[in-house]
This record gives C-alpha cells, sequence and structure tokens, in this order.
C-alpha cells in the first residue's frame, strides 16, 4: 500500500461515525483532563481503559491517542492562566506563557499555544508516516541483540537525558525491571516473586500499578495543595486575536519545535516533556534578546508547544511498528492493545492497516477538531478551572477502582492499587521519578526475551552486542550517553566545590 | 534545612530492595549460564543492581542537607482507607453503598468543612456510578447492599 493509498484508505476508516465519535470523546477528554492540573493524560488513559474493552482494538487506540494530544493542547490553558501546569508537558509554557497572562495578554498567549499545537501536530503526522514506513522495513533486519541494544539505550536516554539526579532515574528504571519479572517466567515456567498468590502469577496488572502510582499518587499530592485554590478571569473570543506582529514571532519557533519534537518524540526513552523543555532552551539561545525571555516572550510558549505535540504524535512510530513503547504513555497504550490481543511489531502495517492508517488519519482529524472546537469553548474549559478539586478526586477515586477491577474482575487488584499509591506519592515526595519505573516495567520482559535469545543464539558471547553494526550503535550511544551524565556529575561536583571555596 | 532524608531513606529502601531480590533469585531459582539463561539471572543481576543503585544515591546524602517534604498523613490514610473500603467492600455493600462509602471517607481531609456537600456528594457520584459503569457498560457487580 502507497502512503497516498494509506492515507486514504486511513479516512475512509477513520470517518466512518462510530470511529469518529470516539475520536471525538478522545480529544474532548484529553482537554478536560489537561486543562485540570493534578489529573494528566496517564491517569485518564487508565480511566478509560475499562471502557475500551467494549469496542474494538482500532477504535479504542484513536480514542487513547486522541486523550493524549488533547491533553497536549489542555494543559496549555493552566499554564498560561494560573501558571499551574495542567500536564508536565506544558509545564515550561508556564514560563513565559502566565507572564502574558499577567500583562493582558492571556488570550493571545492562549491562541498561541493551539496554533502551535496544532502546526506541531501537522508537521508530527508527516514524519510519523514517513518514518513507519521506514521503521518496518527496517525491522525486518533487527535481531534478538538489535531489540535488546535499542531498548536499553531507551533506558539510559530516560534516567539520563535532561535529569538532574541520573543516579534516582536509574534506580527506577532497575526497580521498573525488578517489578516486571514478577510472574510466571516464559521461557521456563518458574513462579518468580508470586510468594504463592494466584493474583501475581500473570504478574502485576499494568493498569493497577498506572493508576496507583499516577491517579492515586497525584489525588493525595493535591488535596490540600493551596496553589490549587486560583482563578482564572475570564476570557472573550476577541482576546484571543494575536497582533500581526505575534504571528511574525510564531513561524520559526514553531518550526524549530515541531522538528525538535518530532526527533525526540521518535526516539525510545526521551519524550514530549523533554523535547517541550528543550525547544525553551533552544529558543531562549537563538534568540535576539534572550532577556526577553521569562517576561512573555511569544516565542517561550509557541515553541514548546509545538514541540510536545509533534512528540506525541511520532512516538507512536516505535511503538506500532517496532512494539517499543518510547514512553511511560506509549507503555500505557501498548498495554491497551496487548489486553485487546494485538502485538504491535513490524508487521503492523500490512497486517493491520486499518489500525495504523486509521490511527494516522484520526490524528489529522482530531487536531482538526481540537483547534475548532477548543477556540470557542475556550471559555468553557476556563469555566472549568473553577471547579473545586475536592468536587472531583473522589469521584476520580471510584472511577479509578473500578477501571483496575474492570480489566480483570479481582478485588485482589484494588487492594494492589492502594499499597502501589502510597509507594508512587512516598517516591514523587523524595523526587524519584515514578514515570521511569513504569518505563522500565514494561520493557522487563521485552528486554529479558530478547537478551536471553540474543546470547542463546551467540552461545553466551557478549561480543554480539558489539559485532552487529545496530546493536553496536546503540550500545556505543548508551555508553555515551552514561559518560555524558557522568562527566556532568563531576563537573557539578566540581562547581559546587568552588562556590563552597569562593565563599 | 535538615539531613537529606528522601535521598538517604529512599536509597537504603531501594538498596535494601534490591539486596532482598538477588537473594531470593539466588536462593530458590536457577541462575544458568549466560548462553542458557535460567529464570534467576536476570533478577540477580538486577537486584545486586538496584542495591548498588540505592547506596549511590544514599551515601552522598549524608552529607547534605535538604528541605524537608511533608508527608499529608491525614489525606494518604483517608484516600487509601476509601480505597481499601470500595475494593473489600464492593460486594457487601454493592456498588451504591461501595461508592457513596469511599466517597464519604474520600472526603473527610477535604479543606471545606461542613458535612452536607460530603452526603450530596456521596449520593451524586453513587448515582452517577451505577449509571456509567452498572447500567452504561453492564458490568456485572451487585447494587446495593447484601443484608445478613
Amino acid at each position: 500500500m502507497t502512503t497516498w493509498e494509506g492515507l486514504l484508505f486511513g479516512l475512509g476508516f477513520a470517518l466512518q461515525p462510530e470511529v469518529l465519535v470516539y475520536c471525538l470523546l478522545g480529544v474532548v477528554l484529553g482537554t478536560f483532563v489537561g486543562v485540570l492540573p493534578g489529573i494528566g493524560a496517564m491517569a485518564a488513559i487508565s480511566l478509560l481503559l475499562p471502557i475500551t474493552f467494549y469496542i474494538t482494538p482500532e477504535a479504542a487506540l484513536i480514542m487513547l491517542a486522541g486523550v493524549y494530544y488533547g491533553a497536549q493542547y489542555g494543559g496549555a490553558v493552566a499554564s498560561i492562566l494560573l501558571r499551574l501546569p495542567g500536564t508536565p508537558q506544558s509545564a515550561v509554557t508556564t514560563l513565559d506563557g502566565y507572564p502574558m497572562a499577567r500583562q493582558g495578554r492571556a488570550g493571545v498567549a492562549l491562541f498561541t499555544a493551539m496554533a502551535s499545537s496544532f502546526a506541531g501536530s501537522v508537521f508530527g503526522i508527516v514524519v510519523l508516516v514517513l518514518l513507519a514506513g521506514w521503521l518496518s522495513r527496517a525491522a525486518t533486519a533487527f535481531g534478538a541483540a538489535d531489540y535488546a541494544a535499542m531498548m536499553f539505550l531507551g533506558l539510559v536516554a530516560a534516567s539520563t537525558i535532561g535529569a538532574s539526579r541520573p543516579a534516582k532515574g536509574f534506580a527506577m528504571v532497575t526497580l521498573g525491571l525488578l517489578l516486571g519479572c514478577v510472574g510466571t517466567d516464559v521461557n521456563s515456567g518458574v513462579q518468580r516473586f508470586t510468594f504463592g498468590q494466584t493474583e501475581l502469577l500473570d504478574g502485576i496488572n499494568l493498569v493497577a500499578l498506572a493508576m496507583g502510582l499516577f491517579g492515586v499518587a497525584e489525588v493525595i499530592s493535591n488535596v490540600r495543595d493551596p496553589d490549587r485554590q486560583g482563578v482564572a478571569e475570564r476570557l472573550g473570543l476577541r482576546s484571543l486575536m494575536p497582533r500581526r506582529e505575534d504571528l511574525r514571532r510564531m513561524g520559526w519557533p514553531i518550526l524549530r519545535g515541531s522538528a525538535m519534537g518530532s526527533f525526540f518524540g521518535a526516539l525510545p526513552g526521551t519524550g514530549s516533556t523533554l523535547s517541550s523543555f528543550l525547544s525553551y532552551s533552544m529558543e531562549r539561545r537563538v534568540a535576539r534578546q534572550p532577556e526577553r525571555f521569562g517576561n512573555g516572550a511569544i516565542e517561550g510558549v509557541a515553541g514548546p508547544e509545538s514541540a510536545n505535540n509533534s512528540a506525541a504524535i511520532t512516538a507512536f512510530a516505535p511503538t506500532l511498528t517496532l512494539g517499543i513503547p518510547g514512553d511511560p504513555i506509549m507503555a500505557l497504550m501498548l498495554g491497551a492493545l496487548v489486553i485487546h490481543g494485538v502485538q504491535p511489531g513490524p508487521m503492523m502495517l500490512e497486517a493491520r492497516p486499518e489500525m495504523f492508517w486509521g490511527l494516522v488519519a484520526s490524528f489529522g482529524i482530531g487536531n482538526l477538531l481540537l483547534l475548532i472546537l477548543n477556540l470557542p469553548l475556550i471559555g468553557i474549559w476556563v469555566a472549568m478551572l473553577r471547579i473545586p478539586f475536592h468536587l472531583m478526586y473522589p469521584a476520580i477515586l471510584v472511577f479509578l477502582c473500578l477501571g483496575v477491577y474492570s480489566v480483570r474482575g479481582l478485588s485482589f487488584d484494588i487492594v494492589a492499587v492502594a499499597m502501589i499509591g502510597l509507594a508512587g506519592y512516598l517516591l514523587t515526595l523524595a523526587r524519584f521519578s515514578p514515570a521511569l519505573l513504569l518505563l522500565g516495567f514494561v520493557l522487563g520482559p521485552l528486554i529479558e526475551t530478547n537478551l536471553r535469545r540474543a546470547f542463546l543464539i551467540s552461545r553466551g558471547d557478549p561480543m554480539v552486542f558489539f559485532e552487529r553494526p545496530i546493536a553496536a550503535g546503540f550500545v556505543l550511544a548508551s555508553i555515551a550517553l552514561l559518560l555524558l551524565s557522568l562527566w556532568q556529575a563531576w563537573r557539578r561536583r566540581a562547581g559546587a566545590g568552588d562556590e563552597v571555596s569562593s565563599g | 534545612m535538615q539531613r537529606d532524608w528522601p535521598d538517604l531513606l529512599g536509597g537504603l529502601t531501594l538498596a535494601a530492595l534490591g539486596a532482598v531480590a538477588a537473594v531470593w533469585a539466588l536462593v530458590h531459582y536457577d541462575l544458568g549460564s549466560l548462553r542458557q539463561m535460567g529464570p534467576g539471572f536476570f533478577p540477580a543481576v538486577l537486584g545486586a543492581v538496584l542495591l548498588a543503585l540505592g547506596l549511590i544515591v544514599a551515601l552522598p546524602a549524608l552529607r547534605r542537607a535538604a528541605p524537608q517534604p511533608r508527608i499529608e498523613v491525614g489525606v494518604v490514610v483517608a484516600v487509601l482507607a476509601a480505597i481499601l473500603i470500595f475494593g473489600l467492600g464492593l460486594f457487601y455493600l454493592g456498588l451504591a453503598g461501595a461508592t457513596a462509602a469511599a466517597v464519604l471517607v474520600a472526603t473527610l481531609p477535604a479543606p471545606r468543612p461542613g458535612w452536607r456537600w460530603r452526603v450530596a456528594l456521596a449520593i451524586v457520584v453513587a448515582a452517577l456510578t451505577v449509571l456509567v459503569f452498572s447500567i452504561g457498560l453492564q458490568m456485572t457487580l451487585p447494587l446495593w447492599p447484601r443484608l445478613p
């Protein structure tokens, strides 16, 4: 199937009324949770999982994906109006979006965020289509060692790039890998770390883990948060209109942000949060007057918002064509597909064209819907911010429990959510990243299987990871990243020593 | 400012977890060889790595000060209790009863005083849950409390 045939085919699939409804539902819900600080796409996707059991896997994926990129749009609203990141991906938008709002330009900032998000998504869709075709052809050359090395690079990249304390990141990834070992070992049939609990034979329930680490932990952290009580001002449609000067300033940042987001989105281990931060620092670096940043520079909104959206879209390339999720949200998507009995991999484009092309077409439709809906609906989203959190979180907790329960029908899983939630809250307090834990958890079984296969084929010779060009490339990149973060840590320590001696 | 307790305790807990996992894997599962890895190989290695990483995080924290995060004990207890009441009570209280009970308990730490809004919220959420999950999604769950 050529690209154009594929796109037409996908459009035909995604424009079916029932698929369209799930797409609309996904993006509206995504915007909703994105707008509300404290609930992110992660919790929303976990909450929606039970509903997807009643629809086809294609519609399920389209809806869950809609939640993800819809949340990227919504996240900017709270960031700009209240200086509270609606989602982690929009955290950097607060830096210049909020000052713009203080200068009475909240509407323009919101318009910029929406337009940049849309442009970033379109850019991401083009990259996704090109990349997915290339990846699924290239993937036929991938052996077990290559897969293992690639996932290793993903984990190293996720814990080092942009992290202030890589050791804590690595610890979380390792804990995740270890938790992924729980359950029946597929190679030998031995039950590992089940302690006689039959509920653990299939391993720890992914949905319970995600809901505990994100849903419950987020609720606990937000119940008494005084920052949550902010009040946003009302906005009229007219205030959204940008000046010509604003439009002129948006162009290049959007292009640079989209390119950056597409690249880091497709790379396993990095994702939309990181790319929005990188885009911001790039804009500040290339700006002629860097001092404008932090005081309401429109480039500081346009760049990151386009970057996080294009990253959210290109992240689907490795997930669908290699079966390797690049970030925790993709891991959850992959988990949802596996629950539906769909195993993504190089054959995906051929075997399930309606899934891949339908998803691509739904990206286009969904983003268009978001652009058309969000500008007039902005008043409603702002009003949403006025709902006090204490009226929402009890319902969130109940829905979350039912969502977990519906996966396997076991009360055990609800009890597990409570315990995982406690652990997740403590981890967040101590600044350990639960997202990295989840990434390790999902990649764990995949890495172990491929590692064992690679060593079986090479008869125990570790050189297999250096002789195969693909694997060697990933391993060398991982080593380079490790050395880089070691060097940074050393430099930081040396710098801290200087400060002490000079002070 | 006090000693960096989050890193110290977090790192030590992780190190302990890693040590236990590695020893458990070594004792209970076959290690195998690099060529033919047994079920114990991967967890044993990971446990050892986690032990090392935990110590790397914890030891420097001994000589460092950091602001203390505050643990919201009341919120933690109420939220976890609500989840447990819901999970364990689902079959005795029914969907409506368990939801109402869980919502009431969950609202305890909320910053707004008064009990009327709590009761109203419990009723609304219970009705919503029954509508969405029982009538809408046709989940087979008991709806009302079982009489002894």
